[in-house]
């Protein structure tokens, strides 16, 4: 199978991800709940997690809450920052996992920004919704669905000297882009483990600058006897016993990324999404394609987009197709109706990959 | 050389300030808080053995570790709480 889907999951874990959960299954216990080797195994297990997290993002092991997902880490943070009726700036370009938490709140959404790969523009709309009296934002950094990278670097800058909080979507950048608490001035930044930072299903950071709300309350094996979730970060926004297997994994995903170079595997990948943007249009595809992008790129083809990774998929190839959970950035591009054929490159990005692929889409115009 | 306990309420500030030390030269080992020391449930603690106690608070307020209370053992072998 050659797998473009990188930007649901990455797929094809580097081997040291599996020997990292194996060898945690089969030797660490519950963290925190006890003091015999096994539990403090774990123990130290969710503390190199953090550590090398913090290493790579710019912030300190406790500010780093371990997560199921990036939606979850989105949740606890809008849950923390917004308040209902609150106005908040959301880019044209959000999935659902910051949308409907905010409508389930009550906050009303301003949408910044609905152009494709045209930064000045974006900067240009989110001073805008600032001047509508935004009281805070969330924002991605790189669009799911097109591969758009937002000028976060600007966006949070204005954030800052306007006094204005602000949640960073990293779902498609960490691991692939700078992301860095500290130097960004974000009150959360929430990002899956599962995508560029290579760990398994079912992990995700949240990085958190000075607290927030518990989603869930339980036990966290400390201050046993009081009735309320502990002050500190990170045991008061995780409730109940951790995923310890696959927090492992994550850490040594992540060792990978730091190893290989964060820069390193941006280029790999953008090369290849570059070339199969060209490629595809020279089959005659609507690419939407431009300066400003990562590693994604979407596609209509000339019948259902349903039906054309349907094709795709009998002859090996793994791509997605439809509304990718962000309709909105489909309303941005104008392309609600139709939806997209999104292609997405992973660490494993190479030409020969995207060659293949090339292949078996020109059949789709035959 | 005197021999101290400092309990710590989060397991990560303990687990930082167990590698905070170490980096910086001191002997410290991580474990569970004695029950009697802790009056709001389970915690965390560091024991470590120093000539004085002064230069750890230092290390572990510049690195904004904050810390629950202090012990030191007495020539009996029981632990008191430092008055700080």
């Amino acid at each position: 199978m050659i797998y473009l889907d990188n930007g649901a999951t990455s797929f094809h874990k580097p081997p040291q991800v599996r020997r990292a959960v194996l060898n945690a299954m089969t030797s660490c216990a519950n963290p925190g709940r006890g003091g015999y080797a096994a539990a403090r195994k774990a123990d130290r297990m969710l503390f190199a997690t953090r550590q090398t997290a913090a290493g790579l993002f710019g912030c300190q092991p406790e500010q780093v809450v371990l997560t199921n997902n990036c939606t979850h880490g989105l949740n606890i943070a809008i849950r923390s920052l917004i308040k209902p009726g609150m106005k908040v700036a959301v880019s044209g370009f959000e999935h659902n996992s910051v949308v409907r938490p905010l409508y389930a709140l009550g906050a009303e959404v301003i949408v910044f920004g609905k152009k494709l790969f045209d930064q000045q523009d974006t900067l240009y709309r989110f001073a805008k919704a600032l001047d509508k009296g935004a009281q805070a934002a969330v924002f991605t950094h790189v669009s799911n669905v097109f591969g758009y990278i937002l000028p976060v670097e600007e966006i949070a800058a204005l954030c800052v000297r306007r006094g204005i909080p602000f949640i960073l979507d990293a779902a498609q950048s960490a691991g692939s882009l700078d992301v860095n608490l500290e130097k960004l001035g974000a009150k959360f930044i929430a990002m899956p483990g599962h995508k560029g930072l290579l760990g398994p299903q079912g992990t995700g950071l949240l990085l958190c600058a000075d607290g927030g709300e518990p989603l869930l309350q339980g036990g966290t094996g400390t201050a046993s006897l009081e009735k309320t979730m502990p002050q500190e970060l990170p045991e008061r926004l995780e409730a109940g016993t951790m995923n310890v297997p696959g927090y492992a994994g994550l850490n040594a995903g992540m060792e990978y990324v730091r190893r290989t170079g964060i820069e390193n595997l941006f280029c790999r990948e953008h090369r290849q999404c570059m070339a199969c943007a060209e490629g595809l249009k020279r089959l005659g595809m609507q690419v939407f394609s431009g300066p400003h992008q990562a590693a994604t790129v979407s596609f209509v083809p000339k019948m259902d987009c349903v039906d054309a990774a349907q094709i795709l998929a009998r002859q090996g190839i793994a791509v997605r197709a439809g509304l990718h959970c962000a309709p909105l950035a489909h309303e941005s591009a104008g392309t609600l109706q139709t939806g997209t054929v999104r292609v997405s490159f992973g660490h494993d990005a190479s030409p020969e990959q995207t060659a293949a692929f090339l292949k078996r889409a020109a059949k789709l115009v035959r | 050389m005197e021999k101290y306990m400092i309990t710590f309420r989060s397991v990560t500030y303990a687990q930082r300030g167990e590698a905070v030390l170490r980096s910086a030269g001191f002997r410290c080992a991580l474990g569970r808080t004695p029950r009697w020391m802790e009056e709001q449930g389970c915690g965390y603690a560091l024991r470590l053995t120093c000539p004085e106690i002064a230069p750890v608070q230092q290390l572990l307020r510049r690195e904004k570790l904050s810390w629950r209370r202090i012990y030191e053992q007495k020539e009996d072998g029981t632990m008191e709480v430092l008055e700080l």
